[in-house]
């Protein structure tokens, strides 16, 4: 469903993604883990289109992002981590816009947004304006509007930060159903223990570089490290780190 | 917690890509109408004063619009058309340069750099929709000044109407149609200024990505140049007697390049005044040229947008570096030495401040441009006026009473000038200081210094930079135009009041009444206490220069050629000042101490 083939992002001189490979399959829940500056979000700005890559491949739901973006873009939903929301729409008109952006039928789309507003509990604010909105409440209502047209492709970038521990727990339920019911949810965070709990499987970018993939228990053999997914993490990025400090000495 | 999840659809269900044109307009009027409703409920006042201060503009370019038409229809400068056609032709040809940048910098910030394109780039919307969206915002926000000055003038143009054939005639008023037309020129013109600057944008970010915003400024401020060193350039050609046929006629010459059959400035004063001539051939044609090119070179941007949109967002997004460095600036540190005499914690809090808006070009590019084309024009003054030495020393005394008189008047208004652009930029950068500070609020609260430095940091701050400003325009305006010393040193006092005074002002009612929810300073200066701030610096403007520098203006002044001076009309202009000094004491004392009360009351 999200395939990757050696794809390189560069801006001006610095390399932000360096020749990643990744293939993704309808129904995976994938866990992409780095520190800050990996190239995590940049990946996702490749994912839905909005950048192109210097080199390699991007291809979603079969289409290729460069030449067919738009047709790629009906089967995407993306959740970044700073939701954007018109402040002078009211969240049900909001779901509307998005509704009818997906060329949804008026009568399905009625019945979607009821689906939506009782799913994520926006009943008490639906239709205030979202200029009055807490970080939370724009989080439910994003999150809302990216599975009203019922996407193949769920890509979420930092979903948690801002939520109570109801919404998180409402957010781990709903990301495993997706998953479960065949979207490919592509899940971009630092909490690591939400991904050792949800992901099929993981993958480590550091330096632009995706230094490790796989089930956890796939990369606590390659860590030769029988602990949490933190120990695991902390071990391969230290170790990626000093790699490279290692080739610039040499150099 | 139980949860129903929808399942996704199969794959086939892939709906081709939208082509709903409507959705954008469904989506602005939507916004229209709740922000309008929102306004009314929040602030009826900011409303009231909006359509108050745009119907006095409107009235007042209507009414000088009046006077001068009537004053060139009875001079008959009217009857063969050929003055107001270059009159109109000159205003649409700068109104097009001036909406081509405009357009193309809102555009290139609506398209480019907000989290709303980001957003809708990430939907399933072609890019030429995206863009119409965005091209439609960017032309009716640069415009609307456009129509709200354009209209009163043409209405007025009509009102006045054309010459009867004979002496004792009455004028030729024109048709009703000629009204319901005007705003069908207006907005097809648009179309065309609009589209290129839209064309340009796209060029310039696809082919030239690295130094877009430099290029755009420079294209921009370059053609500003031109046009004002020709405009001047004509102004200085003309003698005395400016309202001869035979000098009409030789300014005619000066604007053929505006007069051009292929230039639409050129088809636009055709056609109106064809319309208030009754002549409707000419005004369909014209209007028929108008629109079909408008869209056409709309269509033209619009097919490039399909081409060019995305590309160029990738290039924009991937054109410099991942992260720039910021350092040290020789200016930080020239303005740290300068301000040695205040103490470190103030000194540090102004450095922070002026740091921030150093680094913030569309804030500071807007006051370099006025500032530049006030100091254009101050420095063009003996040009433009033509003073005559010879006349004033050989001269008889009416001749020098008279060039006395144009001395004395401009230069009152050249100071009215640059006190309304010091009001300006204290209301527009000055007062939204404190809001901008925005949510990160609580760091400079948790400092520890006492929360009133914080305001007297920002008060030196603005008044530093509005005295250097004020005062280098108000001396050069005096230099240029020869005024005594004693006016030289009255014009400076009076430039000194109202800076500190507007800048007390503005960061006063800015601690009063902050905004830290919004992070746009043009929104936060719009806002109902950017208005109520704006309101305060232009009766404050209007009383200073009234005692202060109207009474020697108007007594003292024209006493320069030897006239008998009153003690009276001594001690009026002495009291003036103190009035005028106290009242500048009080702006800055009054709003200062309340914000700063304020202030130590906020919560974080």
């Amino acid at each position: 469903m999200i395939e990757l083939d050696e794809v390189t992002k560069t801006y001006g001189v610095k390399t932000a993604v360096d020749r990643l490979s990744l293939q993704i399959e309808a129904g995976e829940l994938f866990a992409f883990l780095g520190p800050n500056g990996a190239g995590k979000t940049t990946t996702i700005k490749l994912l839905c289109g909005l950048l192109f890559p210097t080199s390699g491949r991007v291809r979603v739901g079969g289409f290729d992002l460069q030449r067919e973006g738009d047709k790629a873009r009906q089967v995407i939903s993306y959740v970044p981590d700073q939701p954007f929301l018109y402040e002078k729409l009211t969240g049900r008109e909001f779901l509307h816009f998005i509704a009818e952006m997906y060329g949804m039928a008026r009568e399905q789309m009625l019945s979607r947004v009821d689906d939506m507003v009782a799913l994520f509990e926006l009943s008490d604010f639906i239709d205030d304006l979202t200029e009055r909105y807490s970080h939370g409440m724009k989080q439910r209502t994003v999150f809302s509007a990216a599975l009203l047209h019922e996407p193949r492709v769920l890509i979420v970038d930092e979903p948690t930060v801002g939520l109570d521990p109801r919404s998180v727990r409402l957010l781990k339920n709903l990301l495993r159903k997706q998953a479960d019911s065949g979207v490919t949810v592509f899940l971009s965070t630092h909490s690591l223990d939400i991904a050792e709990q949800l992901a099929d499987r993981i993958g480590i970018v550091d330096r632009g570089r995706l230094i490790s993939c796989g089930t956890l228990a796939a990369l606590r053999k390659q860590a030769a490290l029988d602990g949490s997914l933190e120990d695991v993490f902390l071990k391969l990025t230290t170790e990626t780190s000093q790699d490279v400090q290692g080739e610039a000495v040499s150099a | 917690m139980t949860l129903e999840i929808p399942t996704a659809l199969p794959s086939a269900s892939v709906a081709a890509p939208l082509r709903s044109p409507w959705l954008f307009q469904r989506l602005r009027w939507r916004l229209f109408v709740n922000s309008g409703r929102a306004m009314v409920e929040a602030s009826g006042l900011r409303l009231f004063v909006i359509l108050i201060c745009s119907t006095v503009v409107a009235g007042c370019v209507f009414g000088v619009c009046d006077v001068g038409f009537t004053f060139l229809r009875d001079k008959r400068l009217l009857d063969t058309g050929e003055v107001p056609e270059m009159l109109f032709d000159l205003l649409f040809f700068a109104l097009f340069m001036m909406l081509v940048f405009s357009t193309g910098l809102i555009l290139y910030g609506s398209l480019f750099s907000s989290a709303e394109t980001g957003f809708l780039m990430s939907m399933p919307a072609r890019a030429d929709q995206v863009f119409a969206y965005k091209y439609q915002g960017a032309i009716a926000f640069s415009s609307w000044a456009f129509v709200l000055l354009g209209c009163p003038m043409l209405v007025a143009y009509g009102l006045v109407g054309l010459p009867g054939e004979h002496a004792g005639e009455p004028a030729l008023l024109a048709p009703w149609y000629f009204y319901a037309l005007l705003p069908l020129f207006f907005f097809g013109f648009v179309l065309l200024p609009g589209s290129l600057g839209a064309a340009l944008c796209l060029l310039v970010v696809n082919f030239v990505p690295r130094r877009r915003k430099q290029i755009m400024w420079v294209l921009a401020i370059t053609v500003i140049g031109l046009v004002s060193f020709w405009f001047y350039s004509v102004l200085s050609t003309t003698r005395a007697d400016v309202w001869s046929r035979e000098t009409a006629q030789a300014l005619v010459g000066r604007f053929t390049f505006a007069q051009r059959t292929i230039t639409p400035s050129h088809w636009m004063s055709r056609g109106v005044i064809s319309a208030a001539a009754r002549d409707l051939d000419q005004t369909a044609y014209n209007l028929a040229l108008i629109w079909g090119n408008g869209l056409f070179l709309y269509l033209v941007t619009t097919g490039l947008a399909v081409g060019l949109y995305r590309r160029g967002y990738n290039r924009v997004a991937t054109g410099g570096e991942l992260r720039r460095r910021y350092g040290g600036h020789w200016l930080d540190q020239a303005l740290s030495r300068i301000l040695g005499f205040v103490d470190a914690q103030t000194r540090l809090l102004i450095v922070k401040d002026f740091r921030t808006f150093r680094r913030d070009p569309k804030q500071w590019a807007q006051v370099v441009i006025f500032v530049g084309l006030l100091c254009l024009y101050f420095a063009n003054l003996p040009n433009i006026h033509q003073f005559d030495e010879s006349e004033q020393h050989g001269g008889a005394l009416a001749g020098l009473r008279t060039e006395w008189a144009e001395r004395n008047a401009i230069s009152l208004l050249n100071m009215g000038a640059t006190a309304l652009l010091l009001c300006t930029y204290t209301s527009r950068f000055i007062y939204p200081m404190l809001s901008l500070e925005g949510r990160k609020f609580w760091i400079l609260g948790l400092l520890p210094l006492e929360r009133d430095r914080l305001l007297w940091g920002k008060f030196m701050f603005a008044a530093t930079a509005a005295l250097l400003i004020a005062e280098s325009l108000v001396l050069l305006s005096d230099v240029m135009l020869r005024i005594p010393l004693i006016g030289i040193l009255l014009h400076v006092v009076t430039v000194a009041t109202l800076a500190v005074g507007l800048s007390g002002l503005s960061v006063g009612i800015g601690a009063c009444l902050p905004n830290f929810r919004e992070t746009d300073p043009s929104k936060i200066a719009v806002g109902f206490g950017g208005t109520l701030n704006l309101i305060a610096g232009l009766l404050f403007l209007m009383v200073t220069i009234s005692f202060m520098a109207a009474p020697w203006h108007m007594v003292m002044m024209p006493a320069e050629d030897g006239s008998y001076v009153t003690p009276m009309a001594v001690a009026g202009v002495v009291i003036g000042l103190l009035v005028g000094v106290a009242t500048g004491i009080a702006a800055i004392m009054v709003p200062l101490q309340v914000g700063a009360a304020a202030l130590r009351k906020m919560e974080f």
